[in-house]
Parts: C-alpha cells; structure tokens; sequence
C-alpha cells in the first residue's frame, strides 16, 4: 500500500470534510441567541470554496497514481466523473435557498458536502462493499435533506425517499453478497477475470438481478420509481438539483463499471428474436417499462416538478437503452448523456424554482407570461426543456441521438434486428415527450402574464441557471468537447482491466 | 460568393435580431431584411456561376465534428441543391417584405423566421445524415412558434397539431436513420456512405417505409397530411408562406435525397405504394379544396394537392419524375408563397375575413385590383397553365409517369381537372364576385403597399421565368441528379 498516493487520491474528499466540518463549526458557534445565524450568502460562499478547492485538489492528484488498493482507485473514469460530481455540486449549492425555507443552512450545506463526499467514494471504488457504504453515505445525506425544510410536504418527500432506499439498500446488499459467494471476493477485478473462465452460477445471476434492482431504485427506473414524484415536489430546489443530477450520474456510472465493465461476459442478450437471460435483458425490459410508464404520466402533470420527476423516470429509460447494449461505445455515449441530461434537469429546476418562489407555487400555468417578466429566464428555460426534450442543436439531443445510434450499432446483426425494439420505442416516445415540455414553453412563450411586475432572483440562483444554459449550448453544439474525454477515459478504464 | 452565405446569414441574423434592445422593430425589419436578401443573392449568384461554368467542382465544405459518431460538419451543393437554396431565398424575401407590419414583439418574430431559414438551407447542403438531421429539427420549434404567437384562427391548436405530427415524422426519421448506420457498420453517418452499404432486402423491406414515411408526412403525403391545412392555415403570412412554400419541400428532399438513394431496393418494394398515395392526395386535396369556405383552406388543401405531384414523380423514379418532382418543388414554393401572402396578408389585413362569402361585398377586383390581378396569374402559376412554372413541373412528372406506369395518369388526369375547379371557383368568389348592381359602392381599401408589391413581383417574376425558359432549371437540377448517389435510382426498371 502506497500512503503518499492514498493521501493524494483522498484529498480532494478529505477538502470537502473539513469544509463541511467548517460549516458546522459555523453553525455552533452562531448559535446562542445573541448572535444572529449566518447568513445564506456566507455559506454558500465557504460551500463554493470547499468545493472549488476540492476541484483543485483533484486537478493536481497525478494521472497515474496507484495506491495499490482496490476499495480507492483513480482511473481515467472515477476522475472524470469525480470532476462531474463536484461541478454538479457546485451548481446544487449555488441554488440557494428561498428566504426562510431553510432555517439551519450551516447544517444544510455540510450534509450536502457531505452526500458529495460519498459520490465522490462510489466513483473512485472497484470494492463492492466499500462502494455500497460510500453509497449509502451519499443516500442517507440526502434523505436528510430532502426533509430539511420541514414542512409537512418535505417530510413526506424525505420518510418516502427514506423507506424506498432503505429496501432499495438492502437488495443492493443482499444482491452483492449472493454476488459474493460467486467467488469469495468482492473485487471487481477479481469477479470479473474468473468470470471469463465460465459462466455465473444461478445464485449469482439472481444476486445480479437484485443489485440491478437496487440500483433501479436509486436511479428512479420505473417500476422502482414511486419516490420520485414526491421528492421532486416537496424536497428543497437545492436537495432535488443533487437527487436528479449528481446521484444520478453516480447511479450510471455504477450501472457502467459493474455491469458493462466488470459482469459484461453474464449479459445475456436483449436482441429482438434472440433474446437470451442476463442483465442486458433484464435492463431492457426496465427500459421500456421507463420510458412508457415515465413519459406517459408526465403528460397528465400540472406541476412542473412532478412532471420533471416523471421526465427523470423516462430519460432513465433511454440510459437503459444504451447499456443495456452492453457495448463500451453505448455505454460511453450513456455517461456522456448523463452529465448533459442531469445539467438540462438541473437547469430546468432551477428555473423552476425560480418561478415558483415569485408566484408561489410551481404548476405549469405560473409559467404564464414568463418571458415578458424575465426573458433571461425564459431563455434558460427554452434551452433545458428543448435539451430534455431532444431537440438540436442542443447537448440534449445530441445524447439521446448517440446512445440510440451507437445502442443499435452494438447490436445490429445480419440476422436479427437487433435493439430496434428499445430504440424504436425510444425514438417515439421521445416524440411523446415533446409535448409536456411544449406544455410549459407554451405558458412561458405563448401566454400573457396575469402579473407583469419582473421576477427578481438571487445573484447565485442566477448562476445556477446560467452556467448550465451556456453549457448545454456548447455541448450541443460541440459534443466532442466531452463526448471525446467520456470515451477516452473509458476505453483506458477498460485496457487498464 | 459560396453558398455557405445563405446559412450564415441567416443565423447570424437571427442573433443580430435577438440582441437588439427593445422597441427596435424597424431595425429588426431592415436587418431580417438584409440577411435574408444577402442570402438569396449568394444563391443567385452560386447558381449563375454554376451555369457559366457548368463543368466546375461543386462547392464542398467538410470539417470535423464529432469524430466518436462518424459524423462530420459535411456541406456541399450541387445544381440541384442551389436551385433549392435559390427557392428559399426568394421566398425568405418575400416573407419578410410580407410581415414588414408585423407589430406584435418583432425581434422575437423575425429572430424565429430567420432560425426557420438557416435551417432549411442547411437540410439542402448537408451531406451528411445527422447534421441534416440537425437542421431539420430545428426548424420545428420555430415553427410551432410562429403559429401559436403570431397565428389567427384556432392557432394553439393549428400549432399543436403541426408540431406534433412533425416530431412524431422525425422519430420515424431517427430510427430509420439509425438503422441504417447501425446496418452500414455503424463507422460514418455520411450519406453517400450510408447510399453505398449492402443492406440485406429483409432490413429494407421494413426500414424503408419507416424513413421513408418520416419525410413523407413533412411532405403532406395522404393520409397524413391533415396536420398541414391546420397548421398552415393558422399560421401568419410569413410563417404559412415559409412553412407551405419551403419546409413541406424538406420532407420531398429528405425523401429523395436520404429514404431512396439509402435503401433503394425497399424502394422498389413499396414504390407502387407511394404513387397511389401520391395520386390520391392530388385528387383528395383538390376535391376537399373544392368545398373549402376559406380563402386560406382552400389554398392549404391545394397545397396537399401539388405535394402529391412531386411524390408522385419520385415514385416514377426516372430523369423525367425525378426532374419533374424537384420543379415541382420550386414551383410548388413559389406559387404557394404567392398566394399564402396574397390571401393572408394583402386581402385578410385589410378585410379583416377569408369567408369566401363575405368577400363577396368587397368586391375586390374594383377595390384592390392590384391583389385582383397578381392572385389571377398566381391562380394560372397554380393551375399549371403554360408560361407559368407549375405547367414545366407538372408535364415533367407526367411525362415521367407516362413512362412508368401510364395507367396511373388517369388519376392524375382527373386531379388536374378538379384544380382547374377549385382554383376558378376560389378565385371567382373571392376576387370576381357577381354584384347586385344596387348593392353601392364597395367599402374603399388601402392600395397595396411598395413592399406588398416588390414581394409580389418577385416571385410571379421567378415563377414565369422557370415557366417561360425551363432549360437552364432543368440543367441545374439534373447536374444534382446524376450525382452517383442516384445511379441505382435511375437504373431501376
């Protein structure tokens, strides 16, 4: 074991501790009653700093640092994908809360450094053990503050995220140590050499479909999908822009190291006419049920936050899609979608948000008038849902595009029609989806507004919703910019096996 | 000057547009203007060089784009191509002379039509599949845009209708692009690649419909064409002019330019398919046409009519249909931009009703007989009378399909009949009506306007010239069509 690279691989996690550490530090010494607690504005402010300081630890960390360990790895892709979290992380925090929805925001914003920490852990872990407690850490931070605000909705959003992903946890569990007895080792590595010598005993198949589950359940895929609604509606803007973006990414990229990296050789096979059982038919069933169930539920939403939730059950249909491929160019092309999407989703929260602290609440018909009242918002907005929506040349579309394309290049043989049964699918309810976003744009574009004073937001609320515009702008228009460094890193993540 | 001006021009005014401050709509105006007429004198002249120097390479522009999928940032444009961007830049013009009283936030107007624009001069010059499809795609919420904003008659619901069914075409699009890719080895989204790959007949027998449908209800094939009188009629001038005149045609080009050279023997398989819905949207549009009440429907309808020429000379699928179908195209834009802003703009504005009923009491010949005479020879241009651009398009079709399959031309023969119809008939009571001679005077109108008028002269100019002298159209679009991607095409029996 190599200290000197350990430190180096953890700092950037060990930065984020002792910021949320500050934070809380802050919160006591603030809080007998003389003193007034500290503003929203300060903590943000050691927030961004931890975070960026974070970033330029991990920045620094050297490219081939080996500890020598597999519970702590930096490959190519737990770089990459560290660098996605803490950028989400910033966003999320950036998102600052209305005034007096959040009462104690020292505490707020360490638990949410805090659920930064432990998808910064699952990205860079090989351990299966050690990735379920980093997820775990990450998980119950979040439970805690989706019900930060403590009205009664919040905690309604908060008990049911918490009971789904306590079973969602214990399948995982459960389904990695069946994964376990396969051949007494909890290394990926490990599983996924011996795996080339034979195929997996049924008990081990049925563990695989039990992780599949619980990893379901975090990534919202229907039928799993039940808290979602409820968390997108009553969580905190800041809690839900970390559960749709940040946890979501992880969530994928957890799906792409175990299954399509580590358990590629049990996938079975999800071609139309030849189906054969392993996880990628399995993933492809969720697929489809996702992608029905979530966009067809979203047309019949009056809030824009439920009918965002539905969108993430949908769009987590269309990942599937591409891994369940089973290729490294799909699944490549998935976690490229990821980040775009979780940006375009997190953008559209905010605005969102936004909205629905003017006027008070968030169904689609507040949106009305939104670009004589705030163009900067409308625009933002027409850029996220249009993104989300598929439509070019946005990053949106240019995602949805390569995961379909490159989900049926894996797939397609002279024989059998390959994927076209998902991509299809897909293809069409895309299409469906077009119109719950057209929905809203309509209000914001379309309609007079009842009021026309101007919406007045918060400098960062303003950032929040900026930056990921601008991105999802140049990404759509530049894919290559990230789509080429997904890729590289997961073909030397995969040589490096 | 190269034709990558028509594009950039285009977007770069849509920007210039949106950043202007507010209150600021005659700036708008004059630099909506100003793009759009930079572009349509680049295709001009790109079309006038191509002429002259007929044995010249054609302008290519090809750069990397994102490499991961195998598609490039490919632009290209031959004959037939330029002869397509000259169609858009005439009618850009004219739509912009036509909403030059557009009042109601004119930054945002002008900044979506011109967005409408750059697409569709990007669909006609790209040579590779996914950045067609971009710029096709972006076309559509512009579309729905202008409608649902700017629109008259039952517009969020004209909108609606013809966004959806423009999405709903372009999932049809995606998958049978992607299909494609995927079965040509799933390396390059170039089209003449995708045009070169061995597809087995099983794969081609069930994608090509699908790609092939996607262009096809852009292109107002029956029975999926219900979306487009809707829409179009709902729509403000411009938009229908654009949308009517230019955008249907992507649909047309799509279909001949990606669907056919891709899989061309699923083409074989379904093409007595295509031609018998061709031929019955030729005589459903025009007997729907024929019992229309508004001015605006009866020129939608009309507009399925003409569309079923150039589908129709597709399925004949030699020089002649294929000419035929591309003149048609042109032509079909022309004379429906003519009588879109016509109808919409010069008569509506000032009658404020399209009934044609209550038309009767203007008696418009006496009041406007400027819009009187120009929509009479928009009605011959329409009706495909000799001298106008519709009679080179619609005998080059014919000619086609008397080739192919003769039997078909009975249809035909009854479709041109039930136009001749319907277009006197509209014409008659909205311009010409029988007056009771103790009626009065009709109520005085404003005269028509200078940019009403320059409008109206451009495109009855554009339109008698391909009428007048067809040859050098003709050679402009066969140059494009004896590209090698429609070698198999030509060759079919």
């Amino acid at each position: 074991m190599n200290y000197t690279a350990l430190f180096l691989q953890l700092l950037p996690e060990a930065v984020l501790v002792i910021a949320a550490l500050v934070l809380m530090g802050v919160a006591v010494a603030t809080q007998s009653r003389k003193k007034r607690p500290p503003t929203v504005d300060v903590v943000i402010a050691i927030t961004a700093l931890g975070i960026a300081a974070a970033g330029f630890a991990l920045y620094r960390c050297p490219g081939d640092i080996n500890c020598g360990s597999t519970l702590i790895v930096m490959d190519p892709l737990a770089r990459l994908f560290k660098c996605v979290v803490l950028m989400l992380g910033m966003l999320a925090a950036l998102l600052a809360p209305a005034r007096g929805e959040i009462r104690h925001p020292g505490e707020f914003y360490a638990l949410l450094l805090f659920a930064l920490v432990g998808l910064m852990l699952t990205v860079g872990t090989t351990h299966l053990l050690f990735l379920f407690v980093a997820l775990e850490l990450a998980s119950l931070s979040l439970y805690l503050m989706a019900g930060f605000s403590g009205t009664p909705r919040a905690a309604e959003a908060s008990l049911k995220y918490f009971l789904f992903g306590g079973v969602s946890a214990a399948f995982l569990l459960f389904g990695l140590s069946l994964v376990y007895g396969f051949r007494h080792s909890l290394e990926l590595p490990v599983i996924a050499v011996a795996l080339t010598n034979g195929p997996l005993p049924p008990f081990a198949v049925a563990g695989l479909v039990m992780v599949v589950v619980g990893l379901g359940f975090k990534l919202a895929a229907a039928p799993f999908h039940y808290w979602a609604p409820d968390v997108y509606q009553g969580a905190p803007a800041t809690s839900v822009g970390l559960v749709a973006a940040a946890s979501k990414a992880v969530g994928v990229l957890v799906m792409v190291r175990l299954l399509v990296v580590g358990f590629d050789a049990a996938g079975g096979s999800a071609l139309w006419g030849a189906f054969k059982p392993g996880w990628t038919l399995w993933l492809g069933v969720l697929a489809a049920v996702s992608m029905i169930w979530g966009n067809l539920l979203a047309l019949a939403q009056t809030s824009v936050r439920r009918l965002l939730a539905y969108s993430a059950v949908a769009n987590t249909g269309y990942l599937l899609v591409a891994l369940s491929a089973n290729g490294p160019k799909a699944a490549g092309t998935a976690l490229f979608y990821v980040v775009v999407y979780g940006l375009s989703t997190f953008g559209a929260l905010a605005v969102t948000a936004g909205v629905e602290r003017d006027r008070g609440d968030d169904s689609v018909g507040s949106f009305a008038g939104l670009v004589h009242r705030s163009p900067l918002q409308a625009l933002a907005l027409l850029v996220f849902l249009t993104s989300l929506a598929g439509i070019p040349p946005l990053a949106g579309f240019v995602g949805k595009f390569a995961m379909f394309s490159e989900a049926m290049a894996a797939s397609a043989t002279p024989e059998s029609a390959g994927l076209v049964w998902l991509v299809g699918l897909g293809a069409v309810m895309s299409a469906v989806s077009f119109y719950y976003y057209l929905k809203v744009m309509k209000q914001a574009f379309v309609r007079e507004p009842a009021d026309p004073s101007p919406v007045d937001l918060h400098w960062a609320h303003r950032m929040a919703m900026l930056v990921p515009a601008v991105l999802v702008v140049l990404l759509g228009l530049f894919p290559s910019l990230l789509l080429a460094p997904v890729s590289r890193a997961l073909e030397e993540t995969l040589r490096g096996w | 000057m190269n034709p990558a001006w028509t594009v950039i021009s285009a977007f770069a005014g849509a920007l210039l547009v949106l950043l202007l401050p507010a209150r600021s709509a005659m700036l708008a105006r004059v630099i909506a203007l100003a793009a759009s007429v930079v572009g349509a004198v680049a295709a001009v002249a790109c079309c006038l060089h191509k002429l002259s120097h007929p044995d010249s390479p054609k302008w290519e522009f090809d750069a990397e784009w994102i490499p991961q999928l195998g598609s490039r940032f490919h632009l290209a444009a031959d004959g037939l191509g330029l002869a397509l961007l000259l169609l858009t830049g005439v009618v850009a013009v004219a739509g912009v002379l036509f909403s030059w009283n557009v009042e109601r936030r004119p930054r945002a107007f002008f900044a979506w039509y011109m967005t409408i624009i750059g697409g569709v001069y990007g669909v006609f010059m790209s040579r590779d599949a996914l950045l067609m499809f971009v710029f096709y795609e972006v076309v559509i919420l512009p579309k729905y845009m202008l409608i649902s904003i700017w629109g008259s008659t039952n517009k969020e619901y004209g909108a609606m209708k013809l966004t959806m069914y423009s999405i709903a075409a372009s999932a049809l699009i995606l998958i049978g692009l992607v299909v494609a890719y995927a079965a040509a080895g799933g390396t390059s989204f170039d089209l003449e690649h995708l045009a070169s790959a061995n597809y087995s007949a099983g794969l081609q027998y069930w994608a090509f419909p699908i790609l092939f449908l996607g262009f096809a209800v852009l292109a107002g094939i029956w029975p999926f064409h219900t979306w487009a009188p809707t829409g179009h009629v709902a729509a403000p001038t411009a938009a229908s002019m654009l949308l009517a005149g230019v955008v249907m045609k992507l649909g047309a080009y799509g279909a001949l330019f990606v669907a056919m050279p891709i899989f061309e023997q699923g083409f074989q398989e379904w093409r007595l398919a295509i031609a018998l819905l061709a031929v019955a949207g030729i005589i459903y549009g025009a007997l729907t046409a024929l019992a229309q009440k508004d001015l605006k429907f009866v020129i939608g309808y009309s507009s399925v009519s003409h569309m079923g020429f150039i589908l129709l000379g597709l399925a004949a699928a030699n020089m002649w249909g294929l000419r035929g179908a591309v003149l048609q195209m042109i032509s079909h834009g022309i004379v429906a931009g003519l009588l879109f802003g016509i109808a919409g703009r010069v008569v509506y504005e000032r009658t404020h009703t399209r009934d044609l009923g209550a038309l009767q009491k203007f008696d418009l010949w006496r009041s406007l007989p400027g819009a009187a005479f120009a929509f009479t020879l928009a009605t011959a241009a329409s009706m495909g009378l000799p001298g106008f651009s519709g009679f080179v398009a619609e005998i080059s079709v014919v000619i086609g399909v008397w080739q192919a399959s003769p039997w078909l031309l009975l249809g035909v023969a009854a479709g041109i009949f039930v136009t001749g119809a319907f277009s006197l008939r509209a014409m008659q009571r909205a311009f010409f009506p029988v007056r009771n001679p103790d009626a009065g005077d009709p109520p005085k109108l404003d005269p028509l306007t200078w940019p009403e008028i320059s409008a109206i002269a451009l495109l009855l100019l554009v339109s008698v010239a391909i009428g007048v002298y067809p040859p050098p159209w003709m050679e402009l679009i066969d140059n494009g069509l004896h590209s090698t991607m429609f070698d198999t095409i030509r060759t079919l029996p």
